[in-house]
């Protein structure tokens, strides 16, 4: 350590390689429970926390201690993420945005019975209809749909908004009456 | 990344460095930045005590030896608790001055009731010696701090709160060259108590002030 402080590289690669194996087996001792992946990183953050403070090393002092210390240091640190992250985080086993599941398939995003709401829209008065397949189902825009039909823009707003009072209406009656029965 | 491939890295970016000198140097060293600061401030005060009437009062002197001693213990504990390998005991060294300090400020405050009855221990206000007091720990700790993160950052809330602990016994052993007169129970509370409340906040963010994080971003670690 103390020529690998003076800046021989041959040393301190002899030393940092020297010293893995011992580090892995105190990390494996110490948290036996670990895949050896996450025993791999841990050895890797105390080389990098070793060399990071390389600069307190005093060549009078033993070095052993000073390396365990600072992988006790590294693996409590470590034990400390780990807990936060688990304290923090949900794991989810299966997403609900699928297409067969109820809860990727809510009511919300659309009418449910196309059917029923082609035979209301049958249902509704000529004007009304007419404004609702333009505006509504093929999505025209007003000004399409006006010389289309040849009804004014205005007349058309009124119509649609009529025509969607009328459908609501209608739909949700129809609904209350199958929950009635059911 | 391999750990062979890490350790190749790491080899290769061991330049030469400048070893840490000893705790008890760096903590000479960091007296020989602060003294000479907090005597300016000092000597820039104009209301200075008189010294003869400093030597006369024992239990000031020996407060103040109390103070100084902590904060010499203080420094020492917290450069030694930046270099890995060193025994934790050593975590406990300012405890025994301060347990001084605190007799010597409690034994004052009995000495007060017993000659002056509830007047002896009555509190108040004394926000003067603020300003001296946080003009007298600046350069202290900003020098402290940036010594500190020399080290490696093991028990960073504990180093920081005995940084501060040294900071503010140094500051208030200068302080009371000022207020050499002050009843023991407002030394006790606002002087005593102002160091307490100091180290605690300073230990309450020493993990923003020492961690790892501020030394690991060299060029080996940058693609971990």
């Amino acid at each position: 350590m103390r020529s690998a402080q003076d800046g021989d590289s041959g040393a301190y690669r002899q030393l940092l390689t020297e010293i893995t194996p011992l580090l892995r087996r105190f990390v494996c001792g110490q948290r036996r429970f670990l895949q050896p992946c996450d025993i791999e990183d841990l050895v890797q953050d105390i080389l990098l926390s070793l060399h990071s403070v390389r600069a307190t090393y005093d060549p009078n002092r033993p070095f052993l201690p000073w390396l365990v210390a600072i992988a006790r240091n590294r693996l409590a640190d470590g034990a400390r993420r780990t807990l936060r992250r688990a304290a923090n985080e949900i794991s989810v086993a299966d997403y609900p945005e699928t297409f067969s599941r109820d809860a990727a398939n809510k009511l919300d995003d659309g009418y449910g019975d196309p059917e029923a709401l082609k035979q209301a829209i049958g249902n509704l008065p000529r004007g009304q209809r007419r404004a609702i397949e333009m505006l509504k189902l093929r999505e025209m825009s007003l000004k399409e749909a006006a010389s289309a039909s040849g009804m004014s823009v205005a007349a058309l707003k009124v119509a649609v908004h009529r025509g969607m009072g009328a459908l609501r209406k209608v739909l949700n009656d129809e609904e209350q009456t199958w929950k009635r029965t059911n | 990344m391999e750990t062979n491939q890490l350790i190749r890295r790491l080899a290769e970016d061991a330049a030469p460095i400048r070893r840490l000198p000893a705790p008890w140097r760096r903590a000479a060293i960091w007296f020989a930045i602060s003294l000479p600061y907090v005597a300016a401030v000092i000597y820039a005060h104009a209301a200075l005590v008189d010294p003869q009437q400093m030597l006369a009062d024992r239990q000031f002197l020996v407060e103040e030896a109390a103070t100084l001693l902590t904060a010499i213990a203080a420094v020492i504990a917290a450069f030694c608790s930046v270099v890995p390998g060193f025994s934790r005991m050593m975590l406990l060294l300012p405890l025994p001055p301060l347990l001084v300090w605190l007799a010597s400020l409690g034994e004052g405050c009995l000495r007060d009731w017993l000659r002056l009855g509830a007047a002896g221990l009555q509190l108040r206000p004394d926000w003067d010696c603020l300003p001296p007091a946080a003009m007298l720990g600046i350069v202290p700790m900003i020098a402290i701090v940036v010594m500190l993160r020399r080290g490696a950052p093991l028990y960073p809330r504990v180093t920081l709160a005995l940084a501060a602990l040294a900071t503010a016994s140094l500051a208030n052993f200068a302080l009371r060259t000022f207020h050499v007169g002050d009843a023991s129970i407002m030394v006790l509370v606002w002087h005593f108590g102002g160091v307490l409340v100091l180290s605690l906040l300073a230990g309450w963010i020493g993990k923003l002030v020492l961690s790892w994080k501020h030394l690991t971003t060299g060029p080996a670690t940058a693609d971990k």
